[in-house]
């Protein structure tokens, strides 16, 4: 690998690492909620909360994309993948959302969106 | 008690306690026949939501413990699983581990199997049995009336072999069997209640037919008596006022002419002869009378008139006793009755007993009034077909009955008859 190539590869990761670090976490008894930047100019939000049935509703969020932007978008929970899906971008991003099984134990719930044009990359972990 | 003999109301009783006999027999076997339909659909539906529900649901990874997995099934079928009576649902692994449940907190808790639940994993089929609600996998039921599960095998997409619990409330099981119990348990019982009420009157009615019909041959036969007696008591006086005076007159004639000395010895010794033959005559004679007919009766001529009535024994060579204690005042109807019972008994033991002795004792029982005939002769089975002859008794009983008495005849074959009347005189 030369050097230029190399150096643009370090600094897409730590720019990557620096974009999906959260920037602001809230959290109350009945919700968590994350947000953060994307890789790119995206911001996204992570929420997590009981629904009716004492499932965990995750809801994972992508914000100001442009109208359009086709995003493939995953929830994993303790490692393996229990929702995945496309999603086109609407007027102020797309929102997914879906319910996980409240396991014993800590719940690790990711959820995770790639745009498939630019591998711009949006991640949110919440551990229930 | 009265009541108690009557046939509508013995036919009541029997019919009520039949009724309820078979009302509890088709209710235990309804119920034993709702409850097998009411475990049948609980089969039917753990069948029917393992195969069309869950097994096609399952995705690789379940039989791990994959929580991808277990997201995927729950959000797929839980609807589609927890319905009707269903409480709980639960997925095993052959190592007793609960893989999916809809109580998310069973997920990954690993508890022993038991004999019939590994037989069903190991070779298919469907099993229901009550839920042993102490045992740690049911901990967290709190159905009032208790749970019965039913399982099944299904297999992960991977091939591992899983049991399918559902655990259904058995109180909705018992509501179920009930609904289906009802409609059979309506008909049974509104069927034996409608041959009830329609056997009733008509039994009813036959009875009263029966009854009318039973009083009137009582009528007959008391009319039949009565003109009988009344006969008897024509005969009897038109004998004692013709031939027995006229007998009695020849008698006295005779004698009188056989001790005249001027008649020659020889007629005399003939007349003589004439006239004891004529007064043995006589006195056959008046016993026949008072045997045909008695004499006015009352309690103070009792003793004389059943001594008549009993001559003829003597002259058949039956050693005769007649004894009657000192019965007081007794009404005459009464006094005629145990005559007229009497009378019945002594010619029947004269004629079909072949007696030796004969005894015939009228005596007072506290408020009641007993006469036994009693000979030793060759006597005959009470329960068999009865002579002809006994048919004046049986008349007889029905009278006495009517004057609130009654007639016993005890006999056994080879050991004497015993006739016993017993009436009130109170």
């Amino acid at each position: 690998m030369t050097r230029p190539v190399t150096r643009l590869v370090l600094g897409t990761a730590a720019g990557v690492l620096i974009a999906m670090v959260p920037s602001g976490v809230s959290a109350s008894d009945d919700e968590v909620r994350r947000e953060g930047s994307c890789s790119g100019k995206a911001g996204w939000e992570m929420r997590a909360s009981w629904d009716d049935d004492e499932r965990i509703e995750v809801r994972g969020r992508v914000e100001d994309t442009g109208r359009g932007q086709i995003w493939a978008w995953k929830i994993k929970h303790n490692g393996s993948v229990s929702a995945s899906g496309r999603a086109v971008t609407g007027s102020s991003g797309f929102e997914v959302r879906r319910a996980l099984v409240d396991l014993p134990g800590v719940d690790h719930c990711v959820f995770r969106a790639e745009r498939l044009r630019t591998g711009e990359v949006c991640r949110g972990v919440i551990d229930w | 008690m009265r009541l108690l003999r009557n046939p509508v109301a013995q036919y009541l009783i029997l019919a009520v306690l039949l009724f309820g006999v078979l009302s509890l027999a088709t209710s235990v076997l309804s119920a034993r026949v709702a409850a097998q339909q009411a475990s049948d659909d609980a089969r039917q539906v753990t069948r029917v939501l393992a195969r069309s529900v869950a097994e096609p649901a399952i995705p690789r990874g379940l039989v791990d413990g994959d929580a991808g997995a277990i997201d995927k099934l729950d959000r797929e079928v839980l609807d589609r699983l927890l319905v009707g009576d269903v409480r709980r649902v639960k997925i095993w692994r052959g190592d007793g581990t609960i893989v999916y449940s809809d109580e998310s907190s069973l997920i990954g808790a690993q508890y022993p199997l038991d004999e019939e639940e590994r037989e069903v994993l190991e070779n298919g089929g469907i099993e229901a049995e009550v839920s042993d609600l102490s045992k740690p996998e049911n901990r967290l039921e709190t159905e009032p009336g208790g749970l019965v599960e039913v399982y099944t095998r299904i297999r992960s997409p991977e091939g591992e072999p899983m049991l399918f619990e559902v655990y259904y409330s058995a109180d909705d099981l018992a509501a179920r069997q009930s609904a289906l119990f009802a409609p059979i348990q309506r008909i049974t019982v509104g069927g034996l209640l409608a041959m009830l009420v329609i056997a009733t009157p008509i039994i009813w009615v036959l009875t009263r037919r029966l009854t009318r019909t039973g009083r009137e041959r009582e009528r007959l036969l008391r009319a039949s008596m009565t003109a009988s007696e009344a006969e008897r008591r024509r005969i009897a006086r038109d004998l004692h006022d013709g031939v027995v005076q006229d007998l009695a007159g020849t008698a006295f004639s005779v004698t009188a002419v056989g001790r005249d000395e001027r008649v020659p010895d020889d007629v005399r010794e003939d007349l003589q002869q004439a006239g004891h033959s004529l007064r043995t005559s006589l006195k056959a004679l008046r016993s026949l009378l008072v045997s045909i007919h008695p004499p006015d009766l009352h309690a103070d001529g009792l003793a004389a008139a059943l001594t008549d009535l009993s001559a003829p024994a003597a002259t058949a060579q039956v050693e005769t006793n007649v004894h009657v204690s000192d019965i007081g005042e007794v009404p005459d109807d009464t006094v005629r009755l145990v005559w007229r019972v009497a009378q019945e008994a002594v010619r029947n033991a004269i004629r079909h007993a072949h007696a030796t002795t004969l005894e015939v004792d009228v005596h007072r029982q506290d408020d009641r009034l007993v006469l036994r005939v009693v000979d030793d002769g060759q006597g005959f089975d009470v329960e068999g077909e009865r002579d002809p002859a006994s048919f004046g008794l049986r008349g007889l009983a029905s009278l006495v009955k009517d004057e609130g008495g009654r007639l016993d005849v005890r006999s056994t074959p080879g050991e004497g008859t015993e006739v016993r009347m017993e009436v009130g005189i109170g």
